[in-house]
């Protein structure tokens, strides 16, 4: 192990005092953060200026999605709504896993109000929801399932059945300060269908309407006081304008015959999600920085091949597989220094020049290095450039060439990256799935669809996109170990 | 001068392999563009108008990487191996050394460029038969001027590659430089979303200019007309070119 160690203190010599490896390797700083900047200061949005775009202001004061079907009536006082859902059928074949149907307590129909919910859903089963940031899974039943919500003063207790008669409770949630008078009934909604379009070499992303159609009876109110009035009554916010007859009676979204009701909605309730991802907007300056990492890695072995010094080096260290480990070593902690310097500083330094711009709340939450994400993107983008510096020395070390190895492992990134903004979809995908360039995913800090995005970058899950950049680094590492150890120096 | 150039550039090994990768680049590059049209979402062509002339030359972009290493490595192998003390110890007058290496270089990406140019836009027609958009055709004014246009691009990136080379010497410092210009250069402006600052800088990059003689439909509409464009690009080569002359006169070899 002490051999070891005095490779790397001899790596770690070379790598400090030639002087042109200290300052490539330090200019990784300055190009990311100059593409970030460059990045940052080139965006800008006016979607806070445009409220009634970013949605109605929930309970906790930030910005809310309430799209969504109501068909409701007045309910003083404690009591509960009881309904068993049959059926929830998306349009034209497609029912989204997150379309959802059920019964529904709210404090008001005023979009952004407090309520909780129980619902069946095609893809994750029976959830309670409340105040667009609670869930709680129930069982896995896709329907038909009975579901009742109970209010209890402020506590709203959700229960269900399969056969209406032994109930189990999901959960229970505290709405606050809820009115005496609380609306009640049922609803439904449905996110959108997102498509791509590419069309010759350029891409978008759109949300095609969908509405989810949900059959209900059994539908009952039950109060401990006297019932205002049993009239049921529609409030629609659906998104998109989807409207249309659903049932024979010709009422838009909402018909009831025999005691089936038949609601239809489209939209969602839950969180808002901003369109832009502001963490991974000033984190991309890394697509530029990791030129300077390219040429820092190629270098540390190509250089000594050029000057003749790998003699030398093999001559007073035999085992020259491990030459190689201790200088990926030295180079890959060396790099997440400087890398980690250079995210921290694109993140700290561009965030304010992107809220000047527009990102700002409400519609774009301040990110914080104490979200789970924004951590994960920043100390990835580090990663990130750690791995492109080590791949290239691997790189390097098998082709032995400088001049070929940098354009190699350049062409992988971002020459790769213009070339996927021309290819169709699935193409695209299975390059920033399958290339090292799916690293740059870990820039990413808010779940999208990743089969229904434009953004190469975000077209693999974060840390599997890593993963990827990954092997690559390994395998191009192992292959130089058995090169170095094969071939003459 | 020019024969001792042309031997040294034709007989290091990388040459040919540059040469016919050049090519390769760019027709395969090119063919992927042509084969990226996608009409499913229209009616007709006419509904969804596409370049397929400035699409089937798109591999362009991806043979100038290997056109610039090329004209780079004439330059910066000589320094790495210390050639050069020799070449200007038999030709002591420097500007007429690096006079040939332009001209030997220059032509080697013409040629290239000739080749992958034709072959792309036979790919384009072949990709396109049947499509029903009009197909690449030589015969026809602005898709000659395009392709014409393009294989000068390729002999103007490789001067301004050799002028980076003369002025950086170092294989691993003028690949970079050349990559940063070529590629993290527009894809930074792309990330620009404020469109007219977008287009003000688009104007003014070597690429992104130079590539507006690609265009044959809604010259309109393009950031720089096609030779104007082509010219932002020559005189970012004649800088590179000037610099790299002086610098290759007063410095030590």
């Amino acid at each position: 192990m002490s051999g070891f160690w005095w490779l790397l203190r001899a790596e770690w010599t070379k790598l400090r005092s030639v002087r042109r490896w200290t300052l490539g390797l330090l200019a990784a700083v300055p190009l990311t953060l100059a593409l970030s900047l460059l990045t940052g200061g080139g965006s800008g949005t006016d979607l806070n200026d445009h409220p009634e775009e970013l949605g109605p202001i929930g309970p906790a004061g930030v910005p809310v999605t309430d799209n969504r079907n109501f068909v409701h009536q007045p309910m003083a006082g404690d009591g509960r709504i009881t309904a068993r859902v049959l059926t929830l059928t998306g349009e034209e074949g497609f029912s989204h896993e997150w379309a959802k149907t059920g019964i529904m307590l709210r404090e008001s129909t005023e979009p952004g109000s407090r309520y909780a919910a129980m619902m069946v859903t095609p893809g994750h089963g029976v959830r309670l929801q409340a105040d667009y940031t609670t869930d709680l899974a129930g069982s896995d039943s896709t329907g038909p399932r009975w579901l009742r919500l109970t209010r209890t003063g402020d506590t709203v207790t959700g229960y269900e059945s399969a056969d209406g008669v032994s109930w189990n409770r999901v959960g229970a949630v505290d709405l606050g300060d809820l009115p005496p008078t609380v609306e009640v009934g049922l609803f439904a909604a449905s996110p959108g269908r997102l498509a791509v379009e590419t069309s010759v070499g350029s891409s978008s992303t759109g949300s095609i309407p969908v509405r989810i159609i949900g059959t209900l009876d059994n539908v009952r109110v039950d109060s401990t006081q006297p019932q205002p009035t049993a009239q049921w009554q529609e409030d629609d916010t659906s998104k998109g304008f989807v409207q249309g007859p659903v049932g024979e009676n010709g009422a838009a979204n909402f018909t009831e015959a025999d005691g089936v009701f038949t609601v239809a909605g489209s939209g969602d309730i839950g969180p808002y999600v901003p369109d832009d991802d502001v963490t991974q907007l000033s984190l991309i300056g890394v697509n530029l920085g990791l030129v300077a990492m390219v040429a820092i890695g190629v270098l540390f072995i190509t250089s000594e091949y050029r000057r003749g010094m790998i003699r030398t080096t093999f001559a007073a260290s035999p085992r020259r597989g491990r030459v190689l480990v201790a200088k990926a070593t030295v180079l890959g902690v060396a790099t997440f220094v400087v890398g980690l310097v250079a995210s921290l500083l694109a993140f700290f330094v561009t965030q304010p020049i992107l809220r000047s711009n527009g990102f700002g709340p409400p519609a774009y939450p301040v990110p914080s290095l104490a979200d789970g994400p924004v951590l994960r993107a920043v100390v990835g983008a580090a990663l990130f450039l750690t791995l492109v510096a080590v791949l290239s020395l691997g790189v390097g070390a098998i082709l032995r060439r400088s001049g070929g190895a940098i354009t190699a492992v350049v062409a992988a990134f971002i020459p790769l990256l213009i070339l996927v903004g021309g290819l169709p979809l699935t193409a695209a995908q299975w390059v920033m799935r399958t290339t090292p360039a799916a690293g740059l995913s870990v820039l990413q800090t808010i779940d999208v669809d990743h089969d229904a995005t434009a953004e190469p970058w975000s077209m693999a899950p974060p840390l599997a996109g890593l993963g990827v950049l990954a092997a690559y680094t390994a395998a191009a590492l192992a292959v130089a170990v058995w090169l170095v150890r094969r071939r003459d120096a | 001068m020019i024969r001792a150039e042309w031997t040294k550039l034709r007989t290091v090994p990388s040459t040919a392999w540059l040469l016919v990768g050049a090519v390769a680049a760019t027709v395969a590059a090119s063919a992927i563009y042509a084969d990226s049209i996608n009409v499913s979402g229209c009616l007709s062509p006419a509904e969804c108008p596409a370049d397929t002339t400035k699409l089937s030359l798109g591999g362009v972009q991806f043979g100038q990487a290997v056109v610039a290493v090329l004209a780079l490595l004439a330059v910066t192998n000589e320094y790495g191996t210390r050639m050069i003390r020799t070449t200007l110890l038999a030709n002591p007058r420097r500007i007429t050394v690096l006079l040939a290496k332009a001209s030997v270089v220059t032509a080697a990406a013409l040629i290239a460029g000739a080749l992958g140019v034709v072959g792309s836009l036979l790919a384009g027609r072949f990709i396109l038969d049947g499509s029903g958009y009009p197909l690449p055709s030589l015969a026809d004014g602005p898709t000659l001027r395009a392709a014409a246009g393009s294989v000068l691009y390729l002999g103007l990136i490789a001067l301004l590659s050799l002028g980076t080379g003369t002025i950086i010497r170092d294989t691993a410092g003028a690949v970079t430089a050349m990559m940063l210009l070529l590629y993290v250069a527009p894809f930074a402006l792309a990330l620009v979303s404020d469109p007219q600052l977008r287009e003000r800088l688009h104007r003014f990059g070597p690429t992104t200019a130079g590539q507006a003689i690609q265009a044959t439909t809604d010259l309109g509409q393009l950031p720089i007309a096609p030779w104007a464009g082509l010219g932002v690009l020559a005189g970012y080569t004649a800088a590179a070119l000037l610099i790299g002359a002086v610098l290759f006169t007063v410095r030590d070899a």
